[in-house]
């Protein structure tokens, strides 16, 4: 059979053909392949890096435990770092006692449920107001109330003490919840701003249905509105606990007597060992560095004592808290 | 349909919208304008506590002058929150934006990590934890561990190399204070559009790319609402030294009229550096638009 020099090389451009054809039919494959390895990598990254912060993230509340729970001889011996030799909880009953703890329980949880919830219901108001009414001025009040969220406490503190305690309010816990009750208070501009930001965003149709019915604007708001408005109520009530539940200024302000004592008071009187009373406590805060090693232990277990109602409030609600807080579009447009 | 004071229908409007807001007026009064113009007007006094209520007795100007000239203590302590607000309120920001970035994608327990990124602002906001948590637990043992200042002193200057350990060493309780800035970002980035990163990758543009001319531009506006965030919350903050002083003025020295000017100078300086923050921004976002 003679072979044609032509028939070879249309044969041999066939076979290349095919073989481009072919690689041509993988590299897509291939490319995916690469791809995939790419993802993988990259994904193998962000895990490193977020693993990596959110161990800074913890590593004080593991501190914190860890040291809790350690008497004297484990902070001599070099041979313990972070699991104490044997478990003893002798720390936090003295730090129990020390804090007193039910007494100082119920102080915090009165300032922090009592001013949260009427911060929730006063702030709820003001932001409908500002968020849905057109009226001469309303720029100027919603420029006061940026106004006061920039006013440092420490300006006003002593006409506002001098205020209260005219009122005869030092002592009680009037001082926390009155301000609240007119939307001021701890924060109290930021979460005007956070249901401004919410209402604004809701149709406005459900209003104008409620008004058709012949709704007046306060049934509008009770019944349709305000219940509505239950996930940026979620994020300032748990804001205003946690806040009010954290703030050293204020209890030492106005809470002299130390029956009346929140917890975080009580911490800094165990960590100061008390000599100073009432507001003086906050400036004379001393460092617990150069004491006995086995007191920053009780002082620890304190600590956390002293937030561990606060951590298992947001453990339980941690989920609806950053969602929400992404849902109600705090950050605004 | 009952008759309303036959009010036309702009007019109920308005005083509808006042009174929801009313309240908000009347605490305004009573819990801010009153307060702020006493402190203005104790500013200028000598106040004495007598039985019978406060004695007060006109001094001028002289507090103001005592603070910048008198007081050794107070200047020092103005320039230090002032420079902890430059170098910190950056870094926040970075790592804040870095950080919602980060958790802003589909990850495995994305929930888990942000519950975790937010447990600062949980635990940490109070002053005493703070403080306790900064007596070991805040530094990370790194540092320690392998003597960084000894390997790189023969490398890098110390006029360069201790400011910027410094800040690695303040970087923690800089995380620490992120929390809502990280949230703040998450929500932005989550109000961004998805159809401008198709539009953009359809147009040929890298991830790299995309940010800065997507994520970035749409962002801006939180940009400016977390730097405000950061900056009061930096001079607010109960630890703040300036704050303090303050505090201690009042409870300690039972100085009213000079903690107030104090407070006035305070006052007035944080406005200035806001003001300044808002001009930046302007002509930034100006600029931006040519």
């Amino acid at each position: 059979m003679a072979i044609n020099r032509d028939t070879v090389t249309t044969h041999v451009a066939t076979f290349k053909r095919i073989a481009a054809d072919k690689e041509a039919a993988m590299a897509p494959l291939r490319l995916a392949a690469a791809r995939r390895a790419k993802t993988f990598i990259s994904q193998l990254f962000i895990y490193s890096v977020l693993l990596s912060l959110a161990f800074v993230f913890i590593y004080p509340v593991l501190f914190i435990f860890s040291s809790s729970l350690m008497q004297a001889g484990d902070v001599t011996d070099a041979t313990v770092k972070w699991i104490p030799k044997e478990l003893s909880f002798t720390n936090y009953a003295y730090a129990f006692q020390q804090l007193d703890f039910w007494r100082s329980f119920m102080n915090s949880t009165i300032i922090s449920l009592g001013s949260a919830v009427v911060q929730v219901v006063s702030c709820a108001v003001i932001g409908y107001g500002f968020a849905r009414f057109r009226f001469p001025g309303r720029g100027l009040w919603l420029a006061l109330v940026l106004f006061t969220f920039l006013v440092p406490p420490q300006t006003i503190i002593v006409p506002l003490f001098l205020q209260f305690s005219n009122l005869g309010w030092l002592n009680t816990y009037l001082p926390f919840i009155v301000p609240g009750v007119f939307g001021h208070g701890l924060k109290g501009a930021l979460f005007v701003l956070i249901f401004i930001q919410f209402f604004r965003k809701l149709p406005i149709q459900l209003e104008e249905a409620a008004l058709i019915d012949g709704a007046g604007a306060f049934r509008t708001f009770r019944s349709i509105m305000f219940p509505l408005a239950r996930p940026a109520m979620l994020v300032v009530f748990l804001f205003s606990i946690v806040w009010h539940w954290t703030d050293t200024y204020e209890p030492t302000m106005y809470l002299m007597d130390s029956e009346k004592f929140n917890l975080t008071q009580q911490l800094s009187k165990m960590n100061g060992e008390g000599q100073g009373e009432g507001a003086k406590q906050l400036t004379e805060t001393k460092s617990v560095i150069g004491e006995p090693p086995t007191k920053v232990n009780r002082v620890m277990a304190g600590a956390l004592l002293s937030i561990l109602p606060i951590l298992a409030l947001y453990l339980f609600a941690q989920r609806y808290f950053v969602e929400s807080v992404e849902r109600t579009g705090i950050a605004g447009d | 349909m009952k008759k309303r004071l036959g009010l036309t229908m702009r007019a109920r409007h308005i005083v509808q919208g006042y009174s929801f807001i009313s309240i908000w007026i009347v605490g305004f009064f009573l819990f801010m304008a009153i307060p702020l113009f006493k402190s203005l007007m104790y500013s200028f006094q000598d106040l004495k506590i007598m039985s019978g209520g406060l004695e007060a007795t006109q001094v001028g100007l002289k507090h103001y002058n005592n603070a910048f000239t008198v007081d050794t203590s107070f200047v020092p302590k103005l320039i230090t929150s002032f420079t902890n607000i430059v170098i910190q309120v950056p870094l926040t920001l970075v790592f804040a934006m870095f950080s919602a970035l980060l958790l802003n994608r589909k990850l495995f327990g994305r929930i888990a990590f942000r519950g975790i990124f937010f447990l600062p602002v949980i635990i940490a906001s109070g002053a005493v934890l703070k403080k306790l948590m900064g007596e070991g637990a805040t530094r990370l043992p790194i540092f320690d561990q392998v003597d960084l200042v000894g390997k790189l002193i023969d490398y890098v200057p110390g006029q360069i190399l201790f400011p910027l350990l410094k800040m690695m060493d303040a970087i923690t309780l800089i995380m620490w204070d992120s929390g809502v800035q990280i949230l703040i970002f998450l929500a932005g980035l989550q109000s961004i559009s998805t159809t401008l990163y198709e539009a953009a990758k359809c147009d040929g543009a890298t991830p790299w790319e995309s940010f800065w001319k997507v994520t970035f531009p749409m962002i801006m506006p939180m940009i400016l609402v977390n730097t405000l965030f950061s900056i009061v919350s930096s001079f607010t903050k109960v630890d703040n030294s300036v704050m303090d002083y303050i505090q201690y003025i009042v409870f300690n020295k039972n100085d009213y009229g000079y903690a107030s000017a104090l407070g006035w100078i305070y006052f007035v300086f944080i406005f200035l550096v806001i003001g300044a923050v808002f001009l930046i921004f302007r002509r930034a976002s100006a600029e931006e638009r040519r």
